[in-house]
């Protein structure tokens, strides 16, 4: 078997960014949560891991020690989300929207200033798989398969928080806050559980991230991982399930995957040209479909389909 | 003003022995850029089943209501709720969830709704306890559209609201679908908003058999209604406001004996 490490890393990609998305998409689609500063969740797990895995003496071996590691950069997403939808609970779409890339901001400059523990600008590495197989294009083919089981298992929860009671409140208090207060319903503590829960698995899929790569650069903190995910289930369609995966599947897994992998593009364009191609078709793709398709390619949640799959009628 | 009538409760109405949940408003008063919308010094409401609250447009009904329910909040004052057999609670401290969980709920005058929901997801909604609404409560659906299938259907076939597997298109059907949201909570205080404004009258006379049976049940049910008719027919007790002060009080006769007092709000031919 021929394993392209181009084409692992593409799929990787991909299928994080899917991730991503289905989690932005319990967020922004049900919940009406702008969240732009995604890449800081993400980057807070990516980096609490890092920091905690290389840096600190463990008592313990791999796989133990990726476990702790990893749970402790999830919790620490996670706390992060609790913090920051707990300032941002209050304040209207623009205050959110600020306010999440604010925070994505501040943790790409925390983790570029605090060079003793991150390296800094000159990046980190010393990470590793839990496991070795004796050849690192298995290694990662066997991380890319983990990181499919994981988002699989995001997505089934998606698909069942759309048929649970869970679902419907979420969409509720998206759809209208002080109508659902009037019914009795705990909007605040809902919207923060939600908020903590869904940007901790963020900072998993960081974590993910970083085993993948074992090198921490500072430079993954932009703004592309936001943007692709934004793109991704904006294009897709942000109140379907299917909206994140058809999404960037279109976008993000047209581009990497089958431009970068089947066009004979030239050699030199690696490095400045196609990064840029990227950003900028990827803009043309968000406004067109805003312009068109406002809703994205999926278009309208359906919750009549739903009812009726469900209770008959 | 005019004397609080005591117990008079309206004959046809089946009575009950067992006090209904009462709501005292004490010197409560409310802003809008530095201007009084509500001076309330002292109500009691819930000494009858259905109590009356008119008044001209801009009177300041509505915002009581709302200060009430914990959707605006008072500048001083309190609003307190008793209910048999329950400590008293101080309403206007709790946020507005917990107004409706302790049994307060209010119908809106100006059409509300959940976009993207369907009607029956809108009923389920308001039924659905907190613990099935757990993020990791992943299975309640069934179960809970099984347990109320029974009041669901039967408020849907009352009102003639046909498949409710889809979203409230007309004004009407979203002003109904609020109705019958309230009415299947079965609350212990129930507030209309202009109930009936924007309905067909067939729907009016169904949603007031409604409101009725839910007061002889023991809800107290306040309502705020310019089709006066409506409260010299239900009414035990009305409460006339203007420019945010109680006027009047009392039994529809008593009102309406201030016959020059409400017309000169209201216009003639009202009383
Ligand atoms: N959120 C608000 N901000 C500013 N002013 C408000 C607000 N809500 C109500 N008002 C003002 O307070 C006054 C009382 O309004 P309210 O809606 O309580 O009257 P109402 O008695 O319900 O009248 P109507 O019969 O027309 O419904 C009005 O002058 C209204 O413009
Ligand atoms: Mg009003």
């Amino acid at each position: 078997m021929v394993l392209d490490t181009f084409l692992i890393t593409g799929l990787f990609n991909v299928v994080m960014l899917i991730g991503l998305a289905l989690l932005l998409h319990l967020q922004l689609g049900l919940t009406r949560i702008a969240n732009f500063g995604v890449v800081g969740f993400w980057g807070v797990g990516l980096y609490t891991f890092g920091v905690l895995y290389v840096r600190v003496d463990w008592p313990f071996e791999d796989p133990i020690q990726f476990v702790v590691c990893a749970v402790l950069a999830t919790a620490a997403a996670g706390l992060c989300g609790l913090l920051i939808g707990w300032l941002i609970a209050d304040l209207d779409v623009d205050g959110v929207l600020v306010g999440t890339l604010g925070f994505a901001t501040a943790v790409a400059i925390l983790a570029t200033t605090e060079q003793g523990l991150t390296g800094g600008a000159r990046g980190m590495g010393g990470l590793r798989f839990p496991y070795d197989s004796g050849d690192v294009a298995v290694n990662e083919l066997i991380w890319l398969l983990v990181l499919v089981a994981l988002v699989a298992g995001i997505l089934a929860y998606v698909w069942l928080v759309h048929r649970a009671p869970y679902g419907r409140l979420l969409i509720a208090i998206g759809s209208n806050e002080p109508l659902a207060r009037s019914l009795g319903k705990p909007v605040t503590r809902t919207k923060l559980g939600l908020f903590t829960i869904t940007s901790a698995l963020m900072g998993l899929l960081g974590v993910m991230y970083g085993v993948m790569v074992r090198f921490l650069e500072v430079s993954s903190l932009g703004i592309e991982v936001t943007l692709a995910t934004v793109v991704g289930l904006v294009v897709g369609g942000s109140v379907r399930v299917l909206g994140a995966v058809v999404g960037v599947l279109l976008t993000v897994g047209f581009f990497d995957i089958v431009i970068q992998s089947y066009l004979p593009l030239p050699a030199e364009w690696y490095t400045q040209t196609i990064p840029l191609m990227r950003e900028v078709l990827f803009g043309v793709a968000l406004i067109l479909v805003l312009v068109f398709r406002p809703l994205g390619l999926l278009g309208h949640m359906r919750r009549d389909r739903l009812m009726k799959r469900i209770h008959g009628g | 003003m005019v004397a609080e009538s005591g117990t008079a409760v309206r004959a046809d109405l089946p009575h009950r022995t067992m006090p209904r949940a009462r709501l005292t408003v004490t010197d409560v008063s409310k802003s809008f850029s530095g201007r009084t919308v509500v001076d309330v010094d002292s109500l009691t409401l819930g000494d009858h089943p259905i109590e009356g609250l008119i008044g001209p447009n801009g009177a300041g009904k509505t915002t009581l209501m709302r200060l009430i329910m914990g959707s605006l909040k008072v500048d001083s004052g309190k609003i307190r709720l008793e209910r048999e057999g329950r400590r008293e609670i101080e309403l206007s401290r709790l946020p507005a969830h917990k107004i409706a969980q302790s049994g307060v709920v209010k119908s809106n005058q100006v059409i509300t709704d959940f976009e993207g929901l369907t009607i029956l997801d809108s009923l389920l909604l308001s039924v659905t306890p907190a613990r099935r609404e757990h993020p990791l409560h992943l299975a309640g659906e069934r179960a809970t559209y099984d347990e109320h299938r029974a009041a669901i259907e039967r408020q849907l076939d009352d009102f003639g609201l046909e498949d409710s597997r889809r979203v409230a298109l007309s004004a009407g059907e979203k002003k109904l679908v609020d109705i019958i949201r309230c009415l299947l909570l079965r609350p212990a205080v129930l507030l209309l908003d202009e109930p009936t404004a924007g309905l067909p009258g067939e729907v009016t006379r169904k949603v007031m058999d409604a409101v009725e049976k839910l007061a002889a049940d023991g809800t107290t049910v306040v309502i705020i209604e310019h089709d006066l008719a409506v409260i010299w027919r239900l009414c035990a007790q009305v409460t006339f406001m203007a420019e945010g002060r109680v006027l009047l009080r009392g039994e529809p006769s008593d009102i309406r004996e201030h016959k020059t007092v409400v017309e000169s709000y209201l216009g003639q031919g009202h009383v």
